[in-house]
């Protein structure tokens, strides 16, 4: 499974799809270890991004993830394996997670020092950890569309028009709320003093 | 076109996601103008700030328990389904038995029949008996017979000698 983690991040286009391919196929066929393979393919990505969209609250995260994976589990008899599998997976993790954060809406706002823990660093520094902190905290106060947009397209690294496929919507639109993100962010990191170290 | 008006493409701008003739546009512009480009510089430095975030891992551990959550919840159907399909398929086994013995259940209850109606073959009900060709009955009226209220029976008897017959006269009232 490793090698095969590592084939999809770097090895060749080719032998990657192919595999892939074949662990659909077998997948669909109702072999449940295929399927396992599937998702520990892409469970840290999917993951990642359910925190990201949720601000960080590592159990709704976790739900979110779950539910990702088994819709992805009920839908495997539509998916077409020629087609871009991490556009389509995203999109139901889009989905999911504005789902949950309406929800969450409903129920209770999270707070922006509430805007959690469930994200390591890569590195331990006080100064980088102080700056992630603000960053999410401004992300948190994004609408939900463009905080949907910017981590597509900032954090996630797709285009704009794969981002647009991903939130189904036309480019211009998802253009604009990249562009209004990034100018939120900009005057909220201006605005909100760092704390004391 | 005002600085205002700049700030959404500047935004763009800085991670290239302008189409190339808006993009010369904006070159244009920051070259005459040291306000945007203040705010191409602020921009530029959020975002390398945001782009820090992509870093970030989660803990192993939150991965297993995603992973073990979905693959058990994707046995627990699994195992309701085949209890389901045992269930339904012995459902239909006693509905079929018991549709079988009710078509063939005894006509009427043994206790109240005699022996003779038990052995008895089943009535065909179902099955209507062939129709004979139709006849009319015609009764034929005897004539009445001739009274005779005062004359006497006379009754003829024959011998083997022809020269010999015998009449005999019967009283119609019992003499």
């Amino acid at each position: 499974m490793q090698e095969l983690a590592l084939l999809m991040e770097s090895g060749s286009v080719d032998a990657r799809d192919q595999e892939f391919v074949r662990l659909v196929k077998q997948a669909k066929a109702g072999d449940i270890a295929a399927f396992e393979a599937i998702l520990r393919l892409y469970e840290r990505r999917v993951l990642l991004t359910a925190l990201r969209l949720l601000n960080r609250n590592l159990e709704d995260a976790k739900d979110a993830a779950q539910q990702v994976f088994l819709r992805l589990h009920r839908s495997l008899g539509q998916l077409d394996e020629n087609r871009h599998f991490a556009s389509w997976l995203y999109r139901i993790t889009v989905n999911v997670c504005r789902d949950m954060t309406r929800a969450r809406a409903r129920r209770s706002a999270l707070s922006l020092e509430e805007a959690g823990a469930g994200l390591v660093a890569a590195a331990d520094d006080p100064v980088r950890s102080e700056q992630r902190r603000i960053i999410y905290a401004a992300l948190a106060t994004l609408p939900e569309r463009e905080r949907t947009a910017i981590v597509l397209r900032d954090l996630e690294g797709f285009t704009t028009s794969e981002a647009a496929r991903i939130m189904g919507c036309s480019e211009v639109t998802v253009r604009s709320h990249i562009s209004n993100a990034r100018v939120k962010i900009r005057k909220f990191v201006q605005r909100r003093p760092r704390r004391p170290l | 076109m005002t600085c205002a008006k700049f700030e959404p493409l500047i935004a763009l701008y800085v991670e290239s996601d302008l189409a190339e003739r808006e993009q010369r546009l904006v070159e244009a512009h920051l070259k005459t103008c040291a306000v945007c480009r203040e705010f191409a510089a602020d921009i530029c430095d959020s975002q390398t700030a945001l782009k820090e975030l992509r870093m970030d891992f989660v803990e192993e551990s939150a991965l297993h328990e995603v992973r073990a959550e979905v693959l058990n919840q994707l046995s627990i159907p699994r195992k309701t389904v085949a209890w389901s399909k045992y269930a339904i398929a012995a459902m239909l086994f006693v509905g079929l038995w018991a549709g079988w013995l009710w078509r063939t259940r005894p006509a009427a209850t043994p206790d109240l029949q005699p022996v003779a109606a038990l052995i008895a073959p089943p009535p065909l009900a179902m099955a209507p008996p062939p129709q004979r060709p139709r006849t009319r009955v015609v009764r034929h009226r005897r004539p009445p017979a001739p009274t005779f209220q005062s004359e006497p029976l006379v009754v003829k008897m024959i011998t083997d000698d022809p020269q010999v017959v015998i009449y005999w006269l019967v009283s119609q009232n019992g003499g």
